[in-house]
């Protein structure tokens, strides 16, 4: 019999245990313990009830039964299943004549006579029973009664700590896992790492703890499987859980949740190969993962055959029956989905679980984003660069060209009364040689003045190119007969050809219509260009002019004067013909290497195009292609009083 | 064929080499040529000398041939001047109309000269 001494002694020893350590189960073996040593019984049992109203033995002393024994009653089953139900102590001398009496086997409770049986009660909800047998038969006090009763209230207390502090420790564990996965995320710029990072985290045991997951990113209308991580097979899951064992339970996720050399190793699975073939299109009411991107929502399916989204072929190519799809949102724009699912271990998907997979999505949604706006600033950057350095380019030019068309203008006077005076000494020579009594000593005075012209007459050209070159920009442009141009060129170009076996051969159309351009600029091109001709054929040779309209093949509204002039000259090479419009580029001893890149540059700010056609061992082909179309706009209209044509603008071209 | 009696051309230069050459190349070709070397100087002398014709550099000293043509023109609209450049970027210029040609400056004078011809032979003088 229990005396009020050690009733207090017990109560004192069970509330010392309940408050010493947060773990449960140390707390239930500890009471167990002193229940049975002081309380003058055989054996103890507490009893806990769980979410699916299954009564489990949790801790015990005094039976026989299997330790590993998984001891599980249903409520109502037996004396101890009675109490749960009615939330009322029992206390039976002779338990087992008891109609309530169950045999539970490997428990031996048929060796006790006696029981005492209390429910374990928190906010009026049995969530334990707590048990005493003797082998001898005999009642229970009152004040027995009355300190298991004290004892069952002391547990339920330290239940209910134990599950605040069991969920304190989940929620710091979540915080730290979200904290790691988030700095392992955000400490690389690589946005692949990062969501690896983040796939890990999902997949873990001891975070996330789904068996595998998919990134989808949305491109062009379409999920895309991005990619995978879990294991290829049931086996090599088995293996890698038999691994992460191995490593502790206090496995650390670690600042850096994965290396470099991980990542390759995850790219290269099965799995990660498998989730790069999926694709679903990212349409409303057609696919289960489109739903989850376009609703931004968490979608969890529990069983894939009644789901009205997820069709058969969806199951088979995942081999899950159950699995949750989380959005991936930044800015309010959706960028992908996550797929994830426990196939290999059937774990059902907890609420919890959820909750970290939509924490783990908002991380990698940031990651993507992230991502996206790195590459959109290094493609800005990479522009801006170039920008810089064209810019750069174009200043270190447009300061050479003020420099040199200075220089240049300074150099044209002395270099016009030297050659002007140079050849006045040939003519006075020329004029005295005949009569001249020392003809050979004349003749190289002669050839000297001529050289000294010669050679200034070159230093004008390269000057005259020089101070064009910065000003081939400013077009004048005005109404011209192409027919009168092409004309007024070659009558200027023919004095060239005296004394040269060259023969000029032209085929202009006839009524061509006025074209607005530049009549000298235009000139100086085809001048340019016959020069080259004729440059290329000092043994003589053939040059022809061809003028006609082209209609271009982009805008039936549009067509081309065409200016084709063609030599006999044999052609350029090979090694020179990529660089024929560089500027300063020349194949000829007297070249400024400025010519057709001038020609092109006028012919380029008329709107043309400048086209060269080059015929090995026969000659030269040039298009000058300029567009008619604001001359073709114009209105030609006879003037009444003198017939002459009178051109109208339309405003609008 | 009837002897005329000579043109006469003023040449305005700051370029003493320049006149010269000039003077040498137009006296041959059968002109009297006179000389000035810059703006004041160029005044004085179409007052004076009353030439057919006036060759004006625009780049020169103090007042520019530009400048200067603007005055000789209105002076005397009837003598044509002929404008000697450089370069020939002058020809954007919109004053560059007022005068009779524009003539860019070469060793070779074939040019200068035979414009010179044509504008004394369409002035009627």
């Amino acid at each position: 019999m229990l005396d009020q001494k050690l009733s207090l002694e017990i109560l004192k020893a069970t509330a010392r245990i309940a408050s010493s350590t947060p773990h449960l189960d140390q707390i239930l073996s500890q009471i167990i313990d002193v229940v049975k040593n002081k309380m003058n019984i055989d054996a103890c049992s507490i009893f806990l009830i769980d979410d699916a109203e299954k009564v489990s033995l949790k801790a015990f002393s005094g039976y026989g039964v299997d330790e590993t024994a998984n001891l599980s009653l249903n409520m109502g089953q037996g004396i101890t299943g009675w109490v749960a139900r009615h939330k009322n102590t029992l206390a039976l001398r002779e338990a087992m004549q008891d109609p309530r009496f169950v045999f539970i086997p490997n428990m031996e409770e048929e060796q006790f006579q006696s029981m005492l049986s209390v429910p374990i009660l928190r906010e009026e909800q049995c969530i334990g029973v707590a048990n005493v047998h003797t082998r001898d038969k005999r009642y229970f006090s009152p004040v027995e009664i009355l300190v298991l009763e004290t004892i069952a209230d002391q547990v339920a207390g330290c239940i209910s700590n134990a599950l605040v502090y069991a969920k304190n420790q989940m929620m710091i564990k979540e915080l730290s896992i979200l904290y790691d996965v988030s700095l392992g995320a955000q400490s690389t710029l690589n946005p692949e790492l990062g969501l690896w990072v983040i796939l890990s985290g999902i997949t873990r045991g001891e975070a996330g703890g789904f068996n595998r997951a998919i990134l989808f990113t949305v491109e062009d209308g379409e999920l895309i499987g991005t990619m995978g991580l879990g294991p290829d097979s049931p086996e090599d899951a088995q293996r890698i859980w038999t691994e992460l064992d191995g490593e502790g339970k206090e496995y650390q996720i670690a600042q850096k949740m994965i290396s470099e050399e991980e990542k390759d190793e995850y790219s290269k699975s099965n799995f990660n190969k498998f989730a790069k073939t999926l694709r679903y299109p990212l349409k409303e009411n057609d696919n289960v993962l489109a739903e989850a991107a376009l609703k931004r929502k968490i979608v969890h399916v529990e069983n894939c055959a009644g789901h009205p989204l997820v069709s058969d072929e969806f199951c088979q190519t995942f081999g899950v029956d159950s699995f949750a799809a989380v959005p991936l949102t930044a800015h309010d724009e959706v960028l992908g989905v996550i797929f994830t699912d426990n196939r290999y271990n059937a774990k059902p998907i907890t609420q919890t679980s959820l909750h970290l997979l939509a924490r783990f999505a908002a991380h990698a949604g940031w990651v993507l984003e992230n991502s996206r706006l790195i590459s959109r600033l290094v493609a800005t950057n990479r522009e801006l660069l170039s920008m810089k350095d064209r810019l750069i380019e174009t200043e270190k030019l447009s300061a050479l060209g003020r420099l040199s068309a200075e220089v240049a203008h300074e150099i044209k006077n002395p270099i016009v009364s030297i050659g002007g005076f140079a050849r006045r000494l040939k003519d006075k020579f020329m004029e005295n040689h005949e009569a001249s009594q020392n003809r050979q000593e004349e003749e190289s005075a002669l050839n000297y003045a001529n050289i000294i012209f010669e050679e200034t007459q070159k230093l004008e050209r390269l000057l005259k190119d020089i101070l064009t070159y910065p000003k081939t920009g400013d077009l004048n442009l005005e109404i011209c007969n192409p027919d009168q141009l092409i004309q007024e060129s070659l009558d200027a170009f023919k004095t060239l050809l005296l004394g040269q076996d060259v023969k000029i051969e032209t085929h202009i159309q006839k009524d061509l219509s006025p074209a607005l351009i530049d009549p000298i600029k235009i000139k100086q091109v085809i001048n340019n260009i016959l020069s080259n001709a004729l440059e290329s054929m000092p043994r003589g040779g053939k040059i022809k002019v061809s003028v006609y309209l082209v209609d271009s093949d982009k805008d039936e509204e549009q067509s081309f004067l065409t200016i084709h002039i063609e030599d006999s000259g044999g052609g350029i090479p090979d090694q020179a013909l990529d660089n024929i419009f560089n500027p300063f580029f020349t194949t000829k001893k007297t070249g400024t290497g400025l010519g057709l890149s001038i020609c092109r540059k006028i012919v380029e700010n008329h709107g043309g195009t400048l086209r060269v056609e080059n015929f090995k061992n026969k000659g030269v082909g040039v298009f000058i292609l300029l567009p008619l179309k604001n001359s073709r706009d114009c209105t030609k209209k006879e003037h009444p009083s003198d017939g002459r044509p009178e051109i109208f603008f339309d405003e609008q071209t | 064929m009837k002897e005329k009696k000579k043109k006469k051309i003023l040449i305005a230069d700051d370029e003493d080499n320049i006149r010269f050459l000039y003077k040498e190349e137009l006296e041959d070709e059968g002109y009297d040529v006179c000389l000035a070397s810059d703006a004041e100087e160029t005044l004085a002398m179409a007052r004076e000398e009353r030439p057919d014709l006036v060759t004006l550099d625009i780049k020169m000293p103090g007042m520019d041939g530009l400048e200067l043509l603007g005055i000789l023109k209105k002076e005397n609209n009837d003598v044509p001047v002929i404008l000697c450049s450089a370069y020939g970027s002058y020809k954007q210029d919109f004053r560059v109309w007022s005068s009779d040609a524009y003539v860019v400056k070469s060793a070779d004078l074939k040019e200068l000269k035979s414009t010179i011809k044509e504008i004394l032979v369409s002035s009627g003088k």
